[in-house]
């Protein structure tokens, strides 16, 4: 019986997404809940069998995910979908098409501008040039549309009165979007039923939007142009999505070796000879893709590209040098920019954030470390992080001395008493921890893809996401609101 | 001081060679004491070059040859007026290192690079030469200058590209990248701004100073350090000859440390092994008025380091 999944379900004083602080069912998982309560445990298990069948049949076979940005490895999928709700979407959603759009600004002023941000003195001049992100070869390279951060995963997590905040900002070669659109696939065929009735947005136009966003941004010059994904190869542990991707858009993957620079501009060698390429959607690092200008061992990049690109033959996507505002002591000054750039107010907060250069902020953060999370600016993806209130007496020590021999090197921010969600822990639901990482395209527009990657602390009691911390997947369904329809418009028109 | 400078850098391999990609950072660059007269640069095979300015403000001549070829060369003329460093009056005591607004601009000046990342060897011998001289900072920066330039030998072949600073500092021999890096590193460990500099140095008959207009001298591209004062801006020290950096000093440009400046930086496709000949020829000039899927390539680096 249904009440047995639910049996012994606590909400500990957590923002639980599905019941709220009395116990109530929230409207918008009424749908689900009912239909939970019909399923026997034999009828669960068999759920679970097709999603299993699903994965297998989509042919994913995620071994350890790369260490850029986040997503590890598999992120094995919670039967239980994630649900948003049409004006909690809206919000988000408007948050971070104001956050993209300044941090966008921000990097054409830098790399491409007259740097108004140091003029005005709104981030400090130091703060950026001994930033490791501050990419000096991106100086002067054209980005067609200031379009810099073209795909951006911006990770939010929802505090404990159910506010949505940003945790990080993502905009190099932010990854996870394949497990959104597998995800979704696989789970419209294990609850087909309550997903038909619920107004779900549609994610499956990415490939699409992602196309339409890199011919875009192609050089002004290119009349149809060819877009390629620039992947390291089939040991890079994100190939799958890379190669995910090109099917998704129907373009060409290759590697740097398919790709030859004549007179600055850049060729595809195909059967047929040659052909021009102008848009390169690129999986690769920046240090790892042009050896003339960045690491000269790099066998994976292209030699001769950030040239092709400075005469404006190619565009680069995600441009080169963007992480300098995913710093995450810049991070500190983004609602700052959105301010300067936008003359708004932030529509979405950040965590609560502590710059340890300065001397009354680091003595603050010095004396509660054991309440604190600190991490080092440039990392991503959990490594290298202190989480204070788990942390022991030693470890605490260590980040200490870490702190004060580099303070530039770190930041801390307050714990966020993250939101939980029903997940299905053998025969039964636990609450767990949650956040989201909704992927934002800068094309023509700034779009967000309804949703995102909801990932799971499957950790009793743990705030760590990473799926190298044990962690999990849902379906993240955004719902349509009265009258809205499902599809974005352009596509409905087109 | 009017110089005419050709420099030139060839490759020539044993076997044919692919998709060469290349950066040369050649030009003088203009600034207070040095106006450019004229600047061009030619390559063999010929090849279509992009010239930029990059972010430290040196001009950049990046040019490929993707067919086959067996030699690469390129030949950068220059014709600049150089002028004397002027008397240094100002002598601003240490604790002025430390102003905000000050080092708010030095701050990438000041970090550990690749080729400057300096230990405690490096800090306990500048803090002991430091302690020798007074409080200001140019007496702290020309100690540190003295102390390389006298202890330092001058042996091509003694050491390599990248060779960590720490062992530079105990071997205490190398070329003039690396008295350049060594004394950037110790600059640096004291909170003094430091950069490092290529460019070419006049070295026609220097014990007499007295050159005639016209001679045509053989020299390599050298290196030399920038140490920044607050309130006075930047002094021109060249270690490996003991000597500021005058007249015959003409800059190319500067940055945290080799790798921002390396004159001629690129790949090539092959497995043919070359052989590198850089030749730079000065002469003075008269005195004019101040103008104004196929098999993955085998890629190989190719540089040409400083070597004087």
């Amino acid at each position: 019986m249904g009440q047995d999944l639910f049996d012994g379900y606590a909400t500990d004083g957590f923002y639980d997404e599905l019941l709220t602080a009395d116990g109530e069912v929230r409207p918008h998982y009424r749908a689900l809940y009912d239909k939970l309560a019909t399923f026997s445990h034999e009828e669960l298990a068999r759920r679970e069998r097709l999603r299993d069948a699903a994965f297998r049949s989509a042919g994913i076979t995620f071994t350890v995910y790369g260490e850029e940005e986040g997503v590890e490895r598999t992120f094995p999928m919670d039967l239980l979908p994630r649900i948003i709700p049409a004006d909690e979407w809206a919000h988000i959603e408007a948050g971070l098409v104001q956050r993209v759009t300044a941090l966008n600004r921000f990097l054409d002023d830098l790399y491409l501008g007259e740097r108004a941000v140091l003029h005005d003195n709104v981030v400090p001049r130091w703060l950026l040039t001994s930033s490791a992100g501050f990419c000096r070869q991106a100086f002067g390279v054209p980005v067609p549309h200031g379009a810099h951060c073209l795909v951006a995963g911006i990770d939010l997590v929802r505090d404990a009165d159910g506010t949505y905040r940003v945790l990080e900002d993502n905009l190099r070669n932010p990854s996870g979007i394949s497990y959104v659109l597998e995800n979704r696939a696989a789970m419209t065929r294990v609850l087909p039923v309550v997903f038909g009735q619920s107004r779900v947005r549609p994610v499956d136009h990415y490939g699409a939007s992602l196309l339409r966003a890199l011919r875009h941004v192609a050089p002004p010059a290119a009349g149809d142009p060819t877009v390629v994904v620039l992947t390291p190869g089939v040991y890079n542990s994100a190939y799958f999505e890379h190669a995910f991707l090109a099917r998704q858009m129907g373009v060409e993957l290759v590697e740097g070796r398919d790709l030859v620079i004549d007179e600055h501009v850049v060729y595809m060698r195909t059967t047929r000879g040659l052909q021009r390429v102008d848009v390169i959607y690129r999986r690769i690092d920046d240090d790892f893709l042009d050896p003339v200008v960045f690491r000269q061992d790099s066998m994976l990049g292209v030699p001769g590209l950030m040239a092709a690109a400075r005469a404006g033959n190619v565009t680069v996507a995600n441009a080169v040098g963007n992480g300098v505002a995913d710093d995450k002591a810049v991070y500190a000054f983004v609602p700052e920019l959105i301010r300067y750039y936008l003359g708004e107010e932030p529509i979405l907060p950040n965590v609560e954030t502590y710059l340890l250069w300065d001397a009354d902020q680091r003595a603050g953060v010095l004396d509660r470390l054991g309440e604190l999370v600190v991490k080092p600016v440039a990392e991503s993806g959990g490594y290298g992080m202190l989480i204070g209130p788990a942390a022991t007496d030693a470890e605490i020590a260590e980040f200490r001395a870490r702190i004060e021999a580099d303070p530039r090197n770190y930041i801390a921010q307050e714990v966020v008493s993250l939101s939980r969600h029903p997940t299905l822990i053998d025969d039964h639901l636990e609450g767990r921890h949650i956040d989201l990482r909704p992927f934002v395209l800068t094309g023509e527009r700034v779009e967000v893809i309804p949703g995102g990657l909801t990932r799971v602390a499957l950790r009793r009691g743990s705030l760590v996401v990473n799926s190298s911390q044990g962690g999990g997947s849902k379906d993240t369904w955004v719902l349509a609101g009265e009258g809205q329809p499902l599809e974005p418009a352009e596509e409905a028109a087109s | 001081m009017r110089l005419d400078i050709r420099y030139r850098c060839r490759f020539d391999y044993d076997q044919p060679v692919r998709e060469s990609q290349n950066e040369l950072r050649a030009a003088p660059a203009p600034h207070d004491r040095q106006s450019l007269i004229s600047y061009r640069v030619a390559t063999s095979p010929p090849a279509r070059v992009l010239t930029f300015e990059d972010y430290w403000g040196t001009r950049v001549d990046a040019f490929g040859v993707r067919d086959s070829h067996t030699h690469l060369e390129v030949v950068a003329e220059s014709s600049v007026e150089t002028r004397p460093q002027p008397l240094l009056t100002a002598s601003p005591r240490v604790e002025r290192l430390a102003d905000p607004a000050f080092l708010d601009e030095h701050v990438e000046y000041l970090q550990r690079t690749a080729h400057t990342a300096w230990g405690p060897t490096i800090e306990a011998e500048a803090r002991q030469q430091a302690g020798l001289v007074g409080p200001d900072v140019v007496s702290v920066v020309l100690a540190l200058h003295r102390r390389v330039a006298t202890t330092f030998t001058y042996r091509p072949g003694a050491t390599y590209v990248g060779m960590d600073v720490e062992e530079l500092c105990t071997r205490r021999e190398g070329v003039c990248q690396d008295y350049a890096h060594v004394m950037i590193a110790m600059c640096r460990s004291l909170g003094i701004p430091a950069r490092y500099v290529s460019g070419y140095l006049f070295t026609a008959d220097d014990s007499t100073g007295d050159i005639p207009e016209g001679e045509m001298v053989e020299v390599q591209t050298h290196a030399w350090v920038e140490a920044a004062v607050p309130g006075h801006g930047w002094i021109a020290l060249d270690p490996t000859n003991q000597q500021e950096v005058g007249e015959r000093h003409v800059k190319i440009g500067h940055g945290r440390d080799y790798d921002d400046v390396q004159p001629l930086r690129g790949v090539f496709a092959g497995s043919a092994t070359c052989e590198l000949d850089v030749s730079v020829e000065i002469r003075k000039g008269t005195v004019t008025a101040a103008p104004a899927p196929t098999p993955r390539p085998h890629r190989q680096a190719q540089q040409a380091q400083q070597q004087q």
